[in-house]
């Protein structure tokens, strides 16, 4: 029973973190992210167990977190809120050309990665950009201006 | 009877960007979510500071020192202690504690039970159970005298506890159990 407990603690407590933490641009995992997700993955794990490294305890624990996974997941088809809550928002980054200041400090992008969002879409530079959209899962999604 | 063509529309509800991309954009729900980002993170820089300060066991703010009146024993324990992690209670013994070259402590069995002593050291040289609690004797000479014993506890919670030498005041206190 503790070992359920911990797992949805720990469920709760990762997925609050790593929502806060900024969508990464570009969706691609860099070094930095596998610092960020092993160690924390590696510290939670921990307490979930505890000292019962049993596999009936693992294997609860387990079976704990894939069935809070599959609710959550159903509750999110259910409420938009709670999908909004829980992965976010799609944000127009750039609009016919221009940044959206605020979309850029609020989600703190680079310049370096709207560029090469923009050049694999076939764009050589920022103006040549009709909409770029910064997705739920990190990634850029560019739609260039027709002529 | 033939089945009925599926005629329903297919209607697109995402919101649409200058009635052109259908990107689903909330911004004033973005925005009301940077606001609680912020005040998350400076919740949890404040967990931080409260951890080092030791809010949560295991740091200043979590060390306690009991006496009884005639100061026969001195208790110095964490009063804020964490869960299956382990903490040092130390009895320091004043004048009067030994009698006939021997000191009996009584603890209670929360002490035991839910704060779970894992040992003590040095070894009592007998523990006797009655009245609620563990009754231990130790071989003694003279001051200063000390015993520890290692607390691992298993629960979260209030756990209250009871310590005293025979003969002198009881020490009533409490360690609460963070998770």
């Amino acid at each position: 029973m503790p070992t359920i407990l911990h797992a949805i603690a720990g469920y709760f407590v990762l997925l609050l973190i790593v929502r806060v933490l900024k969508r990464r641009a570009g969706s691609q995992m860099t070094l930095f992210e596998f610092v960020i997700v092993f160690l924390m993955g590696g510290i939670i794990i921990l307490s979930t167990v505890g000292n019962d490294r049993s596999v009936t305890n693992c294997t609860c624990a387990v079976i704990a977190v894939a069935l809070l996974h599959r609710s959550i997941a159903w509750a999110k088809s259910k409420s938009p809120t709670l999908g909004a809550i829980i992965d976010g928002t799609p944000l127009v980054v750039i609009k016919h050309g221009e940044q959206q200041p605020e979309i850029v400090t609020g989600m703190k992008l680079r310049q370096e990665d709207l560029e090469a969002a923009g050049r694999s879409a076939g764009a050589n530079k920022i103006e040549d950009i009709d909409y770029a959209i910064l997705e739920r899962n990190g990634r850029i999604s560019v739609i260039p201006k027709e002529n | 009877m033939p089945a009925q063509p599926f005629t329903s529309p297919v209607e697109d509800s995402v919101p649409r960007v200058d009635n052109k991309v259908a990107v689903g954009e909330n911004l004033d729900f973005q925005r009301k979510w940077w606001k609680f980002e912020r005040a998350i993170w400076f919740f949890f820089f404040l967990i931080l500071i409260a951890d080092v300060l030791g809010a949560f066991g295991r740091g200043w703010l979590s060390k306690a020192r009991q006496s009884d009146s005639a100061k026969t024993l001195t208790l110095d324990y964490e009063h804020i202690a964490r869960a299956s992690t382990p903490s040092i209670m130390t009895f320091n013994f004043g004048p009067n504690a030994i009698h006939d070259g021997h000191i009996q402590v009584y603890v209670s069995d929360s002490l035991v039970k839910p704060l779970g002593a894992q040992r003590i050291s040095p070894q009592p040289a007998v523990s006797a159970l009655g009245n609620g609690g563990i009754t231990y004797t130790f071989d003694a000479t003279q001051l200063p005298a000390t015993v520890q014993i290692a607390l691992e506890p298993s629960f979260p919670g209030r756990h209250y506890f009871r310590v005293q030498v025979v003969g002198g005041q009881p020490i009533e206190a409490n360690i609460f159990v963070v998770p």
